[in-house]
Order: structure tokens, then C-alpha cells, then sequence
């Protein structure tokens, strides 16, 4: 595509792309305007931008409470992998047998059935209660948050196989369980990562939750701290913070999708 | 080789039902006969029972249990509302118009990743400790599915339709919007409000754990620091059902207001 | 029609099938017996629905009779084994395999060790002429090309008898030209009992030792022809597939075959 030859498709996306750098720009204007330059909202509601941008630069290198900045990143991080680690562990193991044995289904699903409409959060101040305001508490959340829509997707992955696949098998020579390992678990692949993308959301949704309520470190506690020091620069720095966090998880969890399920023709 | 269709049947019963009476029946044991866990670690069933029909009638913490619930739900169908009233339309007009979608979905973008949670601090800030704040919170978790499904929706329409429209006779874009557009969108539209929904339950119990003097949440957060999690489990037990009737409840409406859609498994 | 059960490969004995879907069931196939010989190409012909599937499925082991049995070399069928092998129309391949992969699935049950099994998948990759393509996923293969690993995966894993339903119904009519001419030449090199289920009549009558015409629903065979048995189409196997297509008793053949499943489809209305 020459000069010449520039597409109808491509007029339309930079022209897209200027309409919402435009957007974007004038926002951050209006933001600025509000708060520094006709002074319309006090510092302490709504800070300006660059009162947000000096914080963040700030902290870095001063403490908040126990951590840095990257010290509150770090332990909100460990967190949601712990708790995604120990939820993934369970959940697809589970699901999978959950899909494949029928009786294993009939005994586990009445439980997972009362226990999956409680919303995770809900259960924070049970795990409070049990596990303290540690590390303990928070992964156990974010693990109830993954678990279920895991579990789900994986227990759906494996009934929607293709039943034409199993009977291929079996036409083959394969066993009972060498079926379950050389069919259904590859053949459910795809739903198995739709689940976690869904649950490891949710779980990010349960970080900031129980980093909200009962937490001394993490990018929730920074959120909660600006509000109760009336410094919402701090509150603004951590949702920012907590926004970019989990757009790397998604998009991490899109790329490995991509990978695995290269064989799905949409 | 496949049994009868009517002995699987009885024969998962049976064992869904045993699974559950010895799931509670250990719950049991364990708690009132062999005393092993502690009660204020997790409290024998019929404690909770028991709970149950205290809290109905004399009042903890200020309100009775139905009170509790009232101000609950008050609240969250209150936000759940306004969320549909603004997310839907807005919805629907950027995924008609070019220009307003280029504007809007920018700052959209933006604002997306942060988890409604993490408002919460903001929120008090701004709007204070009363129902406000909360409201707004709520408002957010269920305006971005909203707007996302409605959006969607619109932008899938079939364009073979709007070509039939416009052969009949159809000319004026409002008209299309209306008649094709929308009604053909429904489904998806209503699945975002289904999202919504419980996004916003989701946010209600997290702001009333935080910041609340009435409610479920409260209830629960209050039972936690008086050391009694059989009323944390039975608030639990609440919050899950009624989470789970709002949930059946739009799916009937959806059936009625859609039924040429096929049924889904999830 | 009951044959010898100690002699012959694969026997059904009065077989009835029911069908069972959500609420209905229905007879799908009405006490059909028959009895083939090792070696044999049975080619099965109908019209839609008549049930040659859900037969075919009972000779496979994947669905059990509600009434009569089914043997193999003088036992009793009891569910799907390596030595009965299915092609399926919809090639049934798994996705996440490369071809090779795909072709070899069967071997690795069968104990064989890794140079041997890939000395047989090379054969077979060769003689269903997809050399170059091994490492290729079946969703980056035509359709022609996805059958003929299908094929060469059953064929790899030398079962006893060949079941294949409507292989080539997804194929156009130039591939599965192709593949006809294909699969007898690879019938006379490997000789293996083969039962073959197809709609074309031209097909069956190209391709079968005996054609087994079945009747609509509940299933029932109407008549069977001998072709190979009474030679009634001279020379059938040696020449190209045009060749013996325009052939006059080829043409007689085609068309009293033909004949019988119209009266089928008219007397029991099924269009």
C-alpha cells in the first residue's frame, strides 16, 4: 500500500486514533483545569494531575507506611499469585475429575452449589477471623475468587468435548485413562484458560478488597491509606496502580491463550 | 457402555443427597460431638440455626435481620438501577455512533481497569460515610458491564438485517435503532445486566464491610469483632441466596423478554 | 443368513438397535443379521436416516444392541477395540496433533517402540500421499488431505477390520474420485475386512465385494448383491474409476440398485 493507495481502513483508524488522543488530552485538561488552575475542587477532594504524578515519583523512594512504592506492588503481587497458584492447583485438578467421573460430580457439586453464589468478598471477615489481617487472609480470598469460575470452565471443558474425539480414541486402543489424559485434558485446554482469565479478574477484584479492609502493605492499603489521611493523591496513585496491574495480567493471560489454543479456528 | 438415561438420574440423587448429609453430618461431629474445633473458630450448624431465628426477631447491631436485609438490597438495587438507566443507553449510542464511541470510549478505556473496589476510599472522601458514597461505587460496577454488553451488542448487529430494514422501507437512523438494532441486541444487553447485577453485589457487601452502620455487611463485620462466626456464616448464607435469586430472577425476565434465544449451559 | 459364527470375521445376529434422544427413542435398526468374511469389502447403502450408522456403531463396539449380539472371530463384541477401527465422516481428528502425531496415536497402545513407530508412520504417510505435510495441524489441511490422515491413522494401526462411515461424503467430487481410486489400490495391496458405509450408489458398486442395501427406518437389509462373487462387474478392480463407471453392466447395476433405495424413499415418504 503506497502513499496512494492508503485504505478507507486506515483513514479510519487515525483518524480514531486522533479523535481519542484528543479525548484523552482534553480530559487531562479539564482535570488540571478543575483542580490547579481555577482552584474549582480543595487538594485534599480531588488533587490535580501533577500533585498525583509528584507523589507517584515521590514514593518511590519514600516509604508509605512499612514499604516503597514498589515494595506495596511487590507484596500485592505475591499475594495474587499465591492465591491464584494454590486456587489454579485445586480447581483444575478438580474440575477435570469433576467432568469425567460421574459420581465424584453427584458428591461435589450440591457443596460447590451453596458455596458458589457467596461472593468472595463476602468471606472476608470469616478469613479475618481465621487467618489474622496477614498474608493468610488475603490469599485465601483471592484463592476463593479464582476457584470458582475456574473450576466451572475446567468441569465445562471437559463434558463439551467433542464425544466423536473419545470414540476416535477408543477406535484407537486407548484406555479409560489414557483417554483422560491424551484427549479431554488437551481437548478442554481452551475453556480451562477462558476460565482462569475470568478468575484471575475476579481475583484482582478481591486483592484490592481485602487489602481494603484489613491490610498494612499493598496497593489497596495505599488506596484506603489516602482516604483516611484526606490525601486522595495517595488513593489515586494505588488505583492507577491496581489498573495497570491487572491490564498486564489480562493481556499476559490473552498472549497465553493465543499460544495454547492455536488450534481453535473461531 | 451408556446405562439407562433414568437410572443415572436416581443414581446421582442419591448420591448428591448422601454427599450432603455427610458433608454437614462431619460439620457436625466435629463441632458439637467430638469437639475438635473450637466454636468461635467455626460454629456447630445449629448454631447458625439457632442464629437464624434469634436475629429474626430481636435486633443485633441496630437492626433486625430482615432490617439488615432491607438496607442492604436498598442500597444495592438503588446503584443497580441508575447503572442501568445511564450504562444502557450510553451503551447503545456509542455502539450506533462513530463519533460519540470515539470520545467516549478513550476515557472509557481508561477508567476500565480499575477494579469499582478501589473507589471506595474516593468515594468516601467525596460523598462522605452515608449512602451516597456507597451507592456510587455500586453505580460503577454495574455501569461498566452495562455499557460494555450494550456497546457490544449494538456494534454485533446483524448488518444483513439492517439491510432488510432499510429495503423495507425504513429510513431514519433513530427508526433503525429501534427497531433493529435494539430489540436484536437485547439478549447480550440483558446478559450485561445480569454481570452487573452481580458486580454490584459484589461492591455492596465490600463498601459495608468498609464503611457502613447498617446493612449485611455490617452485620457480618460486626459479628467478627464480637467473636461470632456463626452470625458472619449465616449473613454469608443471606448474601448467597439472595445473590442467587436476584440472579434466577433475571433469567426468567430474560426468557420472557427474549425467548427466541436458546438456552445456554452457563 | 446365519453364517458360520466360528469362520467368519464379523458376525451380527439378529441384531435390533433403539435410539435414544432426550425424550424419544425409536427402533433404529429392525433384527438384521449378516455375516462377513475375512477379507471382504461390505459396502452398506440406504437413504438418510435408514440407520446404517448405529449398525455400523454395533459391529464397533461403541453402542450395544437392545437385542442379539454381535461377534468377532467367534467372541462376542463387548465395546470399541484397536482391532476394529472407525473412520468417521467428520474426520474426528485431534486438533492439537500435527498429522504425524495424529497417525501415530494408535501405535504407542499397541506397545510398539519409538523407531518403529515411525518407521510405520512414514509409511503410511507416504501411501496416503501427504509427504511434506506430517508436521502440518489438521486445521491448516483441506478437507481431502484431513480425511487421508484419518485413513492413514486407522490403516497405521493395522486393525483387523476397517469400519468406515461415509468417508468421503465431505470431500468434493474430483477428491473423492481421487480417494476411491486410492483406497482400492490400498485395498489390494493390504487386504483387511472392510465395511463401508455410504449414500452413493456408484460408490458402493466401484468399491464393494457385496452391497448391502438397506431398507428406511427402522432398518432392515432389503437385498444384498454379490459383485465380486458373481463378477458382476467384469474387470471392476483394474481399471480407473471412469473406466468402470461407464462400463454397460456397471450402469444395469447402478441402476437397479438405485431403483430399490428410490422405492424405499418414496413408499416410506421420508422426503
Amino acid at each position: 500500500m503506497g502513499r496512494l493507495g492508503e485504505t478507507m481502513l486506515d483513514r479510519i483508524y487515525q483518524e480514531k486514533l486522533v479523535l481519542s488522543l484528543i479525548s484523552i488530552l482534553g480530559f487531562l485538561l479539564l482535570w488540571y483545569a478543575v483542580t490547579d488552575l481555577f482552584g474549582l475542587m480543595p487538594a485534599i477532594i480531588l488533587p490535580s494531575p501533577e500533585k498525583v504524578f509528584f507523589t507517584i515519583y515521590e514514593k518511590i523512594l519514600v516509604p508509605v507506611g512499612e514499604e516503597k512504592l514498589f515494595g506495596h506492588v511487590g507484596v500485592s503481587l505475591v499475594r495474587i499469585l499465591v492465591g491464584t497458584g494454590i486456587a489454579l492447583g485445586l480447581a483444575i485438578p478438580l474440575g477435570i475429575l469433576m467432568g469425567w467421573y460421574e459420581n465424584l460430580d453427584a458428591m461435589a457439586s450440591p457443596i460447590i452449589e451453596v458455596l458458589r453464589p457467596i461472593p468472595p468478598i463476602a468471606w472476608i471477615p470469616l478469613a479475618i477471623l481465621w487467618f489474622g489481617i496477614g498474608l493468610g487472609s488475603k490469599v485465601f480470598i483471592i484463592a476463593i475468587g479464582v476457584f470458582f469460575p475456574t473450576l466451572i470452565n475446567t468441569y465445562l471443558g471437559v463434558k463439551f468435548v467433542e464425544p466423536l474425539l473419545i470414540k476416535a480414541a477408543q477406535t484407537l486402543g486407548a484406555k479409560d485413562k489414557d483417554i483422560l489424559w491424551e484427549v479431554i485434558v488437551p481437548a478442554s485446554v481452551p475453556l480451562i484458560v477462558a476460565g482462569v482469565r475470568i478468575g484471575v479478574g475476579l481475583g484482582m477484584m478481591c486483592l484490592v478488597a481485602a487489602e481494603l479492609v484489613a491490610a498494612s502493605s499493598g496497593l489497596g492499603y495505599l488506596i484506603m491509606l489516602g482516604g483516611d489521611d484526606l490525601k486522595p493523591e495517595l488513593s489515586i496513585t494505588g488505583m492507577i496502580l491496581i489498573g495497570i496491574l491487572g491490564l498486564i495480567a489480562d493481556r499476559m493471560i490473552l498472549g497465553i491463550e493465543r499460544r495454547v489454543v492455536f488450534w481453535k479456528k473461531e | 457402555m451408556p446405562k439407562l438415561k433414568a437410572d443415572r438420574i436416581s443414581r446421582r440423587m442419591i448420591l448428591s443427597f448422601v454427599s450432603v448429609v455427610c458433608a454437614v453430618g462431619i460439620w457436625y461431629i466435629l463441632t458439637s460431638v467430638v469437639r475438635v474445633i473450637p466454636p468461635a473458630f467455626l460454629p456447630p450448624p445449629q448454631n447458625i440455626v439457632k442464629d437464624f431465628f434469634r436475629l429474626l426477631a430481636n435486633a443485633y447491631v441496630g437492626n433486625t435481620l430482615i432490617g439488615h436485609t432491607l438496607v442492604s438490597l436498598e442500597i444495592v438495587l438503588g446503584g443497580f438501577f441508575l447503572a442501568l438507566i445511564i450504562g444502557i443507553p450510553l451503551g447503545i449510542l456509542m455502539g450506533w455512533f462513530k463519533k460519540i464511541e470515539a470520545v467516549v470510549d478513550p476515557l472509557f478505556q481508561l477508567l476500565r481497569p480499575i477494579p469499582p473496589l478501589a473507589w471506595i476510599p474516593l468515594s468516601l472522601l467525596w460523598f462522605g460515610i452515608g449512602m451516597k458514597s456507597k451507592i456510587f461505587v455500586i453505580w460503577l460496577s454495574a455501569f461498566v458491564p452495562c455499557v460494555i454488553n450494550s456497546y457490544t451488542a449494538i456494534r454485533l448487529t446483524d448488518p444483513l438485517l439492517v439491510k432488510a430494514a432499510l429495503g423495507l422501507g425504513v429510513k431514519k437512523q433513530r427508526d433503525l435503532l429501534r427497531e433493529v438494532a435494539i430489540p436484536s441486541a437485547l439478549p447480550i444487553i440483558l446478559g450485561g445486566v445480569r454481570i452487573g447485577l452481580g458486580a454490584a453485589w459484589m461492591t455492596l457487601v465490600a463498601a459495608e464491610l468498609l464503611a457502613s452502620n447498617a446493612g449485611l455487611g455490617y452485620m457480618m463485620q460486626m459479628a467478627r469483632r464480637a467473636l461470632e462466626p456463626s452470625v458472619i456464616i449465616l449473613g454469608m448464607l443471606i448474601i448467597g441466596i439472595l445473590g442467587a435469586l436476584m440472579a434466577w430472577g433475571l433469567k426468567a425476565l430474560e426468557k420472557r423478554i427474549c425467548p427466541w434465544v436458546k438456552e445456554e449451559e452457563h | 443368513m446365519n453364517g458360520n459364527r466360528q469362520t467368519d470375521k464379523l458376525v451380527a445376529q439378529n441384531v435390533s438397535v433403539l435410539y435414544e434422544k432426550d425424550e424419544t427413542s425409536f427402533l433404529a435398526v429392525d433384527d438384521v443379521s449378516l455375516s462377513i468374511q475375512e477379507g471382504e469389502f461390505v459396502v452398506i447403502v440406504g437413504p438418510s436416516g435408514c440407520g446404517k450408522t448405529t449398525f455400523m456403531n454395533t459391529l464397533a463396539g461403541l453402542v450395544r444392541p437392545a437385542k442379539g449380539k454381535v461377534f468377532m472371530d467367534g467372541e462376542e463384541i463387548a465395546g470399541p477395540s484397536a482391532e476394529r477401527g472407525v473412520v468417521f465422516q467428520q474426520f474426528a481428528l485431534f486438533p492439537w496433533k500435527t498429522a504425524y502425531e495424529n497417525i501415530e496415536f494408535g501405535l504407542k497402545y499397541r506397545g510398539i517402540p519409538k523407531e518403529q513407530r515411525d518407521e510405520i508412520v512414514r509409511k503410511y504417510i507416504r501411501l496416503v500421499k501427504l509427504d511434506g505435510f506430517e508436521n502440518s495441524f489438521p486445521h491448516e489441511l483441506s478437507g481431502g488431505m484431513k480425511q487421508r490422515v484419518a485413513i492413514a491413522r486407522v490403516y497405521a494401526n493395522r486393525p483387523q477390520v476397517l469400519l468406515m462411515d461415509e468417508p468421503f461424503g465431505a470431500l468434493d467430487a474430483q477428491t473423492r474420485t481421487i480417494m476411491q481410486e486410492d483406497l482400492t489400490e490400498m485395498f489390494m495391496t493390504e487386504k483387511r475386512t472392510v465395511v463401508f458405509i455410504t449414500h452413493s450408489v456408484e460408490e458402493a458398486i466401484y468399491l464393494g465385494d457385496r452391497v448391502v442395501i438397506m431398507t428406511a427406518r427402522p432398518g432392515k437389509f432389503k437385498k444384498i448383491i454379490r459383485i465380486t462373487e458373481e463378477d458382476l462387474v467384469p474387470d471392476r478392480r483394474n481399471l480407473g474409476y471412469d473406466e468402470v463407471v461407464n462400463l454397460k453392466e456397471f450402469r444395469d447395476l447402478k441402476g437397479e440398485i438405485w431403483g430399490l433405495i428410490k422405492a424405499e424413499i418414496l413408499e416410506k415418504h421420508i422426503l
